[in-house]
């Protein structure tokens, strides 16, 4: 498992996610972010490179409204 | 109007007796309507279900419904039956709350897909229904409203997101509610509440306006008092929507046809790993029993391991969270206070997840899915338990999400397979307890007659709970 951030690491993480929190959030903030660590290293990697995501595009679903 | 009903059996009567009742003749869709509202004023001050009562519209629309049935203009199995909406659904000229400070309080400006197909199939709003906050944060004591009870004994919770829709059918306060599902949140309110509740296919049913929980995974489902009545929501409002990118263009069978009552030499896988261990005695004992009348009743009755539930939340978690995120990441910067807690911790922790592990969680639910959807070759349905244990207590220092105990709805969610929860008896303290029946993609039919082939057999269905009026507010 990846080590616990330090609050300075997290406050540093929030501005780049462009959030200015108070104290209180940020303490919510870091709790909930260990959670989420823990879970994206559960997750398996080393994938091929051409492994597709559950994610398409599919054009046709974009076209402007009413045609 | 003949009327050979007491207002209580009115309230519990299902929406084909209701539906046969209009037809002959003995039973006015005013009435009706009236009965319910009149329920909804008694015992709702104490259930909580309710954001929006929309009395006047509803008695307009019943009018309407008993005029058109009168004169042989009949739309349909959904004629004249009474509705309501998790609030996060759109209805017209009615506010949208998604039970959250951060909506605006002007009415929708137009109805959402769902909800165009019930009004078009004749069906009477009768308002908007608690949720979690976006369907997401809750349940939560620090909102404008307080979180729905549990019908069956109001010390508990009805579950969520969907908890308003679940108390409310339960209740006998409509007959019919929408719920929406991303992780469970159609399956688990009526697990605890003793209703059908179905998560469709993904795309089987339209989410356009309905407030988004997370793009890829949310689903609207209905939520009834009987399988049959679930098949004759469902036909109303399945099918293609042309502006809703995720719609399926697949024919919408006869689903009410579907349910023959026979389900022998029909193939059922029986994922006991994962309950047993993971759930709580009363919950495993009665899956385990469930699957023994299934198999009672002509089924062939197979046990098959699957991957851990928790590879499945994994994936389904990051997911909704890094959209989730995106989602409400511009209220989270300007006005943090306006979210309830709950929502808050859950939007949050999705700040820092990368484009690269939200992919890969993409990439992991592929497989997850191609591995899941590899079972119906072998088998027509796959059941477990619909939820691990009973409804949870009443509780405001409660467990947040992180602590919160494991999920057996997730697998279907990340799948997008359709699966139905459906009573299977009751545990400690009244409560019900259920079980899920899935299947491959657009197999909808076959769910709903493996549940409505075990309901026939049982008589949980025809339980009520029984209600206790509070001090209005």
């Amino acid at each position: 498992m990846t080590a616990s951030p330090t609050p300075e690491e997290i406050a540093l993480l929030a501005r780049q996610a462009g959030l200015d929190l108070p104290p209180a959030y940020l303490k919510e903030l870091t709790e909930a972010y260990g959670n989420v660590r823990q879970m994206i290293d559960r997750i398996p990697t080393g994938r091929p490179r051409g492994d597709e995501p559950a994610h398409v595009f599919v054009p046709t679903k974009f076209l402007p409204a009413g045609e | 109007m003949d009327l050979p009903h007491e207002p209580t059996q009115l309230t519990a009567m299902s929406i084909a007796a209701l539906g046969a009742a209009f037809r002959a003749g003995t039973l006015s869709p005013v009435t009706l309507t009236q009965a319910c509202l009149d329920r909804i004023a008694r015992f709702d001050n104490t259930l909580h279900s309710f954001i929006t009562v929309t009395a006047d519209r509803a008695l307009a629309t019943a009018r309407k419904a008993e005029a058109e049935l009168k004169a042989g203009q009949d739309r349909g199995p959904f004629h004249g039956i009474p509705y309501a909406l998790k609030d996060i659904v759109d209805a017209e000229g009615v506010p949208t709350t998604a039970h959250s400070r951060l909506m605006p309080e002007t009415p929708a400006t137009t109805d959402a897909h769902v909800t165009a197909l019930l009004e078009k199939a004749g069906g009477i709003l009768l308002g908007k229904l608690g949720t979690f906050e976006f369907a997401l944060g809750g349940p939560s004591w620090d909102l404008p409203w307080p979180p729905p009870l549990n019908p069956w004994n109001t010390d508990f919770l009805p579950g969520g997101s969907s908890s308003g829709s679940g108390t409310a059918v339960a209740a006998g306060f409509v007959p019919a509610a929408i719920g929406t599902d991303t992780g469970g949140s159609v399956r688990w309110p009526a697990a605890c509440c003793g209703i059908v509740g179905l998560k469709p296919t993904y795309g089987r049913i339209s989410r356009r306006g309905v407030q988004p929980n997370t793009f890829s995974i949310d689903h609207c489902g209905p939520m009834t008092r009987t399988v049959r009545d679930c098949a004759i929501m469902l036909g109303a409002i399945a099918g293609h929507d042309p502006l809703d990118p995720g719609s399926l263009e697949a024919p919408v069978p006869d689903y009410v046809a579907a349910l023959t009552g026979d389900i022998k030499g029909t193939r059922i896988g029986l994922i006991r790993n994962w309950y047993a261990g993971e759930a709580t005695a009363e919950v495993t004992e009665a899956v385990d029993r469930a699957a023994v009348l299934l198999a009672s009743l002509g089924a062939i009755v197979e046990e098959v391991v699957l991957p851990d539930i928790g590879h499945y939340a994994d994936a389904k978690t990051l997911i909704s969270m890094s959209e989730l995120f995106t989602i409400h990441a511009p209220d989270l910067r300007t006005r943090p206070e306006m979210f309830g807690a709950k929502l808050r911790q859950r939007v949050i922790g999705g700040a820092f997840i990368r484009a690269e592990d939200y992919l890969n969680a993409q990439r992991w639910r592929a497989e997850l899915a191609r591995g899941l959807n590899a079972q119906f070759g072998k088998f027509d349905a796959l059941v477990t338990a619909g939820w691990l244990n009973a409804a949870d207590p009443a509780d405001p220092a409660g467990s947040d999400f992180f602590r919160r105990g494991r999920n057996v709805t997730m697998p279907f969610s990340v799948a997008g397979v359709p699966s139905l929860s459906v009573p299977i008896g009751f545990g400690a303290h009244g409560l019900p307890l259920a079980m899920q029946v899935a299947g491959p993609p657009l197999a909808e039919a076959t769910v709903l007659r493996i549940g409505h082939a075990y309901e026939q057999a049982t008589e949980w269905h025809t339980k009520s709970p029984v209600l206790h009026a509070g001090v209005s507010a």
